[in-house]
């Protein structure tokens, strides 16, 4: 990596060979207005916005294609290339239809933030629009603007080089030009979605999120997705305590910039319906709410009396919870079986550029925790199966109503245990079977750490309030340790994940803080996607 | 003067390889081949300063230089037949009727670059040329010229006849490659360079049908002979297709320097039908238009041109007589531009359109107080700032329409209609 | 039926195919085929396309539409291309095409009831020194008079 220095509006930058001027300037904190430059796909260089000039340069250079030099003076800010800046901006907007107010772009959207940057002044464009196609349905989640697009081919470029699934293309030319979907095709390629992400302006917008809420009052929470064990980054976003779209966060030892379909709508069925707001025991007549101080008393004494025990924790419950799931379920019974819940599924080939086979994503995370002890989950559930249990608790997975295999046969099984411990954060068809129910939160909810497939340990952040009632799955587990006599007190993830550092070895000398919002690999573990 | 380029055209059957030979056909070739190394044939061509005549001008031995030669990947020359610059019809003529020139000027590019495989990109249209292309190649195949092992030298070269399907990009150099890659005709950004990042992302050399016919008689007469004729800068000779009011339009080939006053009015026989010359576009429609009085002392040679305020382009010369509407004729040409922007970038497919919309306007009786700044301005957004050069063609004519005939358009505003053409 | 090419087309498919360093670059001459096998490219012959040349059918689509020579409609028996830029305009084009439009009773881009003509006005054909012209199918047409317009327009049935 050669070193290169050189000049952007003055400032000496240090930039290494091969790089481009959009590239070097924005490493040096340097923002170089664009829309069809994106770092992950190949340079169009057709958008015309990043054009700066260079010394000793006669013409505009685009940013994006023109690689840095030795002792190359860059400007980004002269009269010249402000000048040609508006130009663009204006070449771009005399067919839009201007229609910010409805427009569920408005707020992130780079024509808008651009022109109010640039301080344009009214049209000089007053001849008749050429019109496009409006609201035209590209695939499951993916609606198009015609008028709205700016021809940056960013979605056309990601379909055919991150995908390779090319549903899109230009079609026509000159400035009846549009995207376009093959006729008879849609687009709904298992990361279809990102190019909504990616689309700089109105054009591509989300079916699931489009007219929800204006996205100035988005509150942003940095986490990780609960979809399945790649872990991708995302930035959960909320609107009046309740989430309303993922967006990938950049991550490039995880996602890139990506995330699938399959993840990105996730939280619709793990947040959607009606919340448990108290605990439930079973007495005459079926489940009744109760207090928290004898849901945990209940609990605790019907578990005592019920070995030999199961315990079955979700590959969605956070390292702190499965640490103490487990602690909790060996000072019960030292012969307790446990297990992370997981099953796997076949992907294709575009599935695998993101996907993990499971939908648990943090099985190895809870695994590492010791809340595994029984080789797999399968071989536990055979055993739960053939009755070789008479208590179980089970944490935030719906055992019963799992489709295809197994789900009548679990049910049965659960019928005849002796004492079933749920927690979870809705009534689930296993929840009506339990002895004791126990509300707690979901991913949305709930701060802790999450182990991805390949060893890196990433930050879950709270996005929304878990309802009244309602207790984080670590504290459950903690007053039940505290019940049983654990001298070791948890006040937080923070400090459960202080006892994990010290306890787990491959987590040893890891602190929260270093986790940070882009993880840290597990010691042994090498970084690749 | 002793014709270069239009040395056969006249001659009877002067398509078939019998007659290109007799007149001293692949003489050139069988010297290239037997007697020089590929480097000496490309030092030939620059010694002779040839430069390309698609309207760019750039010097062809130098062209053929940039070529790397420790490349291992398999290298191209593409010879560009997509003529399609309004005014131009030059190429047309070599294809039709001295295709074997064509052939022979693109084998020894090919030759000198060492490529195997050579393209011959014809536009879709011209349907004629490709089939006398297509015979001309059969038949040097069946002579031994193309194919396997040369006239027993060992040397390789196919030479593929590719027909366009509509698109004037297609003659800008990296969307032809875009086009033969089998995509739309989008121009490529540069860098990097069709000379190491061509076709296929191969090293290739792109050149005009007329550079590469010029060619086989510079090799076979050398470069002192060609840099004998034209002037000082520009050397040799060049073809100029000549349309609109004259005479006797037609393809002429004229010796770099000659006085382009005399050339109008002597060899094309001046103004048809009495009337007075108005205007005229020397190098094709993307090329600035010249006033009648300023063609005086004009030269027809690069610099003379550009001296001019204008530029030698293709050759592409048109006249325009004192009937001609000013404003019908820049509508025309930025209507043009507007249907053949590839639309890839945003200032060529935004602002050749708008650009036709206002002229439009304006020739209907539609115009508007400052529609001509507003043009100018447009056109000076344009120009520079695009992928590829079509962008200055688009807006260069536009601007100069009016620079030029400025009285003519405001004529045209403020007395609401078209004043010419009633 | 289904859209697929004659044994000989599809001989000559796999003879043009072969002469490319990359299947890719045969494109235009394998979608001049198809346009010659089908008569015009409808969304199924590009699928076909798309399908032998091993590339996406949105790519092919794409370069469809670009050209103007590939047609994604049917089209007349005799296709009528009246150039219409500068040169041609500056010796009467507009006028052959008003005339050509009169006789036929048809406007540009349409095509006659009988399927006989389609009229499209196209820009610069190469033939600017020998205009008004006009090419129809493969064969150009030049120096243009209203008489020879219609003499030409009758001789082609």
């Amino acid at each position: 990596m050669d070193p290169v220095k050189l000049t952007i509006d003055g400032r000496e930058v240090a930039a290494t060979k091969g790089q481009t001027v959009i590239q070097a300037a924005a490493e040096a904190g340097i923002s170089i207005p664009h829309y069809c430059y994106h770092p992950k796909l190949a340079i169009a260089g057709n958008c015309r916005m990043c054009l700066v000039e260079i010394e000793k340069m006669p013409k505009l250079q685009i940013a994006c294609n023109t690689q840095v030099a030795e002792g190359m003076a860059v400007k980004t800010q002269s009269a010249k290339v402000v000048e040609a800046r508006r130009a663009v901006m204006e070449f771009l907007l005399i067919n839009h239809p201007l229609d910010c107010p409805i427009c569920d772009q408005a707020g992130e959207c780079r024509l808008q933030d651009y022109y109010m940057e640039h301080d344009l002044k009214g049209s000089r464009f007053e001849e008749r629009k050429e019109r496009d196609r409006k609201r035209e349905i590209f695939g499951p989640h993916v609606v198009f603007d015609g008028e709205r697009c700016v021809k940056c081919t960013r979605c056309v470029r990601f379909v055919q080089e991150v995908t390779r699934t090319e549903e899109l293309t230009v079609v026509n030319r000159g400035d009846q030009s549009t995207i376009a979907l093959f006729p008879g095709k849609i687009l709904d390629n298992p990361l279809s979605a990102n190019v909504v992400d990616i689309c700089p302006v109105g054009a591509l917008t989300d079916r699931d999120f489009r007219f929800k809420v204006r996205v100035w009052y988005l509150k942003k929470t940095a986490s990780v997705c609960p979809g399945c064990s790649t872990g991708c980054n995302v930035s959960v976003e909320s609107y009046q305590n309740r989430i309303v779209r993922f967006k990938p966060r950049v991550n490039e030892a995880v996602n890139s910039h990506w995330i699938c379909d399959e993840g990105r709508y996730c939280f619709h069925s793990l947040t959607d319906g009606e919340r448990l707001s108290a605990p439930l025991i079973r007495q005459e007549g079926g489940l009744v709410p109760t207090d928290w101080e004898t849901a945990l008393h209940v609990a605790l004494s019907g578990l005592r009396a019920a070995a030999p025990l199961a315990g079955i924790v979700s590959g969605r419950n956070t390292n702190e919870e499965a640490f103490l799931f487990a602690r909790l379920m060996k000072r019960l019974s030292s012969e307790a079986a446990l297990e992370v819940f997981y099953r796997e599924r076949a992907l294709t080939e575009t599935e695998k550029i993101l996907m993990s086979p499971d939908r648990s994503p943090n099985f190895r995370g809870a695994r590492d925790m010791g809340a595994g002890t029984d080789g797999n989950h399968n071989s536990l559930a055979a055993r739960l199966l053939e009755g070789k249990f008479r208590g179980a608790y089970l944490v935030g997975e719906d055992l019963a109503a799992l489709e295809g295999d197994g789900g009548i046969e679990q049910r049965r099984a659960l019928e005849k245990l002796a004492f079933l411990v749920v927690q979870d954060s809705r009534l689930t068809a296993t929840a009506k079977l339990a002895h004791v129910v126990l509300p707690a939160t979901h991913f949305g909810e709930k701060e802790g750490t999450y182990t991805n497939r390949r060893g890196r340990v990433q930050k879950l952040n709270a996005a929304v309030v878990p309802p009244a009632g309602a207790l984080q799955d670590w504290q459950i587990f903690a007053r039940l340790l505290s019940k049983m006599g654990d001298g070791r007190s948890f006040a937080g993830p923070a400090q459960i994940f202080q006892a994990i550092s010290e306890e787990i070895p491959a987590y040893r000398g890891l602190t929260y803080e270093r986790v940070g919002d882009q993880g840290v690999l597990l010691a042994g573990e090498t970084k690749r996607l | 003067m002793e014709k270069v380029l239009l040395r056969n055209v006249d001659a009877p059957e002067s398509h078939t390889l019998e007659v290109y030979r007799a007149r001293g056909g692949y003489r050139a070739w069988e010297k290239a081949l037997r007697e020089m190394a590929p480097e000496r044939v490309t030092d030939e061509v620059k010694a002779s300063n040839l430069r390309g005549r698609g309207g760019a001008g750039f010097p062809t031995g130098m062209k053929w230089g940039f070529v790397p030669k420790d490349n291992p990947k398999p290298k191209y020359v593409v010879c560009n037949a997509d003529e399609s610059e309004p005014g131009t019809f030059k190429d047309r003529l070599l294809i039709e009727k001295d295709p074997h020139a064509v052939i022979e000027g693109t084998m020894i590019a090919a030759y000198a670059i060492q490529s195997h495989t050579a393209f011959i990109y014809i536009r879709g249209e011209l349907s004629f040329g490709a089939t006398v292309l297509q015979n001309a190649l059969d038949e040097a195949e069946r002579a031994g010229y193309l194919g396997k092992n040369i006239l027993g030298t060992g040397y390789d070269l196919d030479v593929i006849l590719h027909r366009g399907a509509g698109a004037y990009i297609c003659g800008e150099e990296t969307g032809l490659l875009a086009s033969l890659e089998g995509g739309k005709g989008w121009p490529k950004v540069k860098p990097p360079f069709p000379a190491t990042h061509g076709l296929f992302g191969c090293p290739t050399v792109v050149n005009n049908v007329e550079t590469l016919a010029a060619v086989p008689w510079i090799i076979d007469r050398g470069a002192a002979q060609y840099t004998a004729l034209g002037t000082e800068k520009s050397k040799g000779t060049k073809l100029f297709s000549v349309s609109g009011h004259i005479q006797r339009p037609g393809v002429y080939e004229v010796e770099m320097g000659y006085s382009f006053k005399r050339f109008l009015e002597e060899d094309c026989g001046g103004v048809r039908n009495g009337k007075k010359l108005k205007g005229v576009i020397p190098g094709g429609a993307s090329m600035p238009v010249l006033r009648a009085e300023e063609i005086d002392g004009v030269t027809m040679d690069y610099e003379s041109f550009q001296a001019a305020g204008t530029l030698l382009g293709s050759g592409g010369v048109i006249v325009m007589d004192d009937s001609t509407c000013m404003v019908r004729a820049a509508w025309n040409i930025a209507r043009f531009f507007a249907h053949e922007s590839c639309g890839q970038c945003s200032p060529c497919r935004e602002g050749c359109h708008w650009m036709e919309k206002i002229f439009r306007r304006i020739e209907h009786g539609e115009g508007r107080a400052g529609d001509l700044d507003l043009i100018q301005s447009i056109s000076g957004n344009i120009a520079g700032n695009t992928i590829c050069p079509f962008g200055d063609a688009a807006s260069w004519p536009a601007a100069a329409f009016i620079k030029k005939y400025r009285e003519e358009f405001e004529e045209h505003i403020t007395k609401k209609k078209c004043v010419r053409m009633e | 039926m289904a859209v697929e090419f004659s044994p000989e087309a599809r001989q000559k498919f796999e003879k043009i195919v072969a002469r490319y360093p990359k299947k890719d670059g045969a494109m235009l001459p394998v979608l001049y085929l198809a346009q010659r096998e089908f008569g015009y490219l409808s969304t199924e012959a590009i699928e076909y396309v798309a399908k032998i040349m091993e590339l996406p059918a949105a790519r092919v689509y794409g370069v469809v539409t670009f050209y103007t020579m590939l047609n994604m409609k049917p089209i007349g028996r005799h296709h009528i291309q009246v150039c219409r830029t500068l040169p041609c305009a500056l010796v009467g084009a507009e006028r052959i095409a008003a005339s050509i439009k009169k006789k036929l009773g048809i406007g540009t881009g349409e095509t006659t009831a009988d399927g006989r003509f389609t009229l499209s006005e196209v820009e610069c054909l190469a033939s600017c020194g020998s205009g008004p012209m006009m090419q129809v199918n493969d064969d150009y047409y030049e120096d243009l008079t209203e008489e020879k317009v219609d003499k030409i327009l009758e001789r082609l049935k």
